[in-house]
């Protein structure tokens, strides 16, 4: 074991607690890839994940939000099996899913930024319904346009073919997505928030 | 069956996690560099011999099923067109080289996963990565790791039981609701109790890593890695 005579830095009460909040999410998001649903009106299956990253932006806020996806992505490319279909490694990151998981921690940032207006959160009962919807179709805005532009990029596909493979079979979903998440924030069944 | 880490002896196994790391970076630079058919013959021997070092076969890529689709359909997507003459060989062929070079960069990510345990892939984060968030990813990898099978039971524990009471006949809506609502309670829940224990220990910034150094396997590995980037910077000079 490598040893170290500097004296001990503590984290502190509130940094350990969010650092704990976004490793904690982090594991959530990861944990949404093994639970589908299936999709009313397509026959892929639903996945929770971007749910996920919308609810860490509500709960987290912008900054440990998007810091709790990015502990998401690095534990995903070192080997946790937190990527579509319990799948892992970096060559996820730089493969044909790319574009949308490296726009899990904008997403995030933007749908915290958007709902808590700046780095501080607010009360979420002070957020109005439009301010929380058009906070999600931002952060499913900006995961579909990186996750299109990311798929044509690596697989050297135009923009209609891009959008026909990665997002025409998979954006319905994310108005029922958007439909949950409203209903969890809205329904004060989160104790910790 | 999931891609994991295996306990084991074989050469990649022994290498240091940054070295393996250097020849995925290279490996990736060099497949998106060289996406010919010969370039790519090369990288194939190159990802099974990755592959086979860390002792992984065939069956370690099943966890990369999800994947396979989008890899398949996109070449006859990109040849199919609107009009005479209907489908395009040469276009499909490129999105072919294209998918089956993300085929083999996952090839080689699996030798990776397999070979290397969560916390010398930890030690390795923090020291690439210098200061507190360097801390941050390290101890937050290393608790995702921790805490993603126990959320992962909590949520299959939830649906199962929403089904035994009657929720199949719910709306999508509803039962994606339920599931998350208790999925985020009980995170909160392990993650306050967690922020709480972390404090009590006297949770530090600059805690003992483990210790990594580059052995005789490593400079070969490096050489491997450092040449793959080498040659994907020469083709764009």
């Amino acid at each position: 074991m490598a040893t170290s005579t500097e004296s001990v830095d503590l984290v502190g009460d509130e940094a350990a607690t969010n650092l704990a909040r976004a490793a904690l999410f982090a594991a959530l998001v990861g944990a949404f890839a093994y639970v589908t649903f299936p999709n009313p009106v397509s026959p892929v299956r639903v996945t929770l994940q971007v749910l996920g990253v919308f609810l860490a932006g509500v709960y987290l806020g912008p900054v440990w939000g998007g810091a709790s996806l990015v502990l998401y992505l690095a534990a995903g490319a070192v080997g946790a099996p937190v990527f579509e279909g319990g799948s892992a490694g970096v060559g996820q990151l730089v493969g044909q899913s790319a574009g949308y998981l490296w726009s899990y921690p904008l997403a995030a940032a933007a749908v915290g930024a958007v709902v808590h207006r700046g780095a501080t959160l607010r009360d979420l009962d002070t957020v109005g319904l439009p301010t929380l919807v058009g906070s999600m179709v931002l952060g499913t805005a900006i995961i579909y346009a990186l996750g299109v532009a990311g798929l044509a990029l690596v697989l050297s596909l135009g923009p209609v073919e891009a959008v026909t493979v990665g997002a025409a079979a998979f954006v319905p979903a994310e108005a029922l997505k958007i439909a949950a998440a409203v209903g969890i924030v809205r329904s004060d069944a989160v104790a910790a928030a | 069956m999931t891609l994991s880490y295996v306990p084991g002896d074989s050469l990649a196994h022994r290498l240091d996690p940054r070295s393996k790391l250097l020849v995925q970076a290279g490996f990736a630079a060099a497949a998106y560099a060289y996406t010919t058919p010969r370039g790519l013959a090369a990288l194939t021997l190159l990802a099974v011999a990755c592959l086979r070092l860390a002792g992984g076969g065939p069956r370690d890529l099943w966890t990369y099923r999800a994947a396979f689709p989008v890899l398949l359909v996109a070449p006859l997507v990109a040849g199919a067109t609107l009009g005479p003459p209907w489908f395009r060989v040469e276009r499909a062929a490129t999105t072919g080289l294209a998918s089956y070079r993300v085929l083999l960069i996952l090839v080689v990510a699996a030798g990776y996963v397999r070979s290397t345990p969560v916390r010398e892939s930890r030690a390795a984060i923090q020291r690439a990565v210098p200061g507190k968030p360097g801390q941050f990813l390290g101890t937050g990898v290393a608790l995702v790791f921790r805490f993603l099978p126990l959320l992962k039971r909590d949520l299959l524990t939830a649906r199962e039981a929403v089904r035994a009471r009657g929720g199949g006949a719910l709306p999508v809506r509803e039962r994606v609701r339920l599931v998350a609502v208790a999925g985020i309670n009980r995170a909160f829940g392990r993650a306050d109790r967690l922020g709480t224990a972390l404090n009590a220990r006297c949770f530090a910034w600059n805690p003992t890593l483990p210790r990594l150094a580059l052995g005789p396997a490593d400079y070969p590995a490096l050489a491997v890695g450092g040449g793959l980037a080498l040659a994907a910077v020469a083709t764009l000079a």
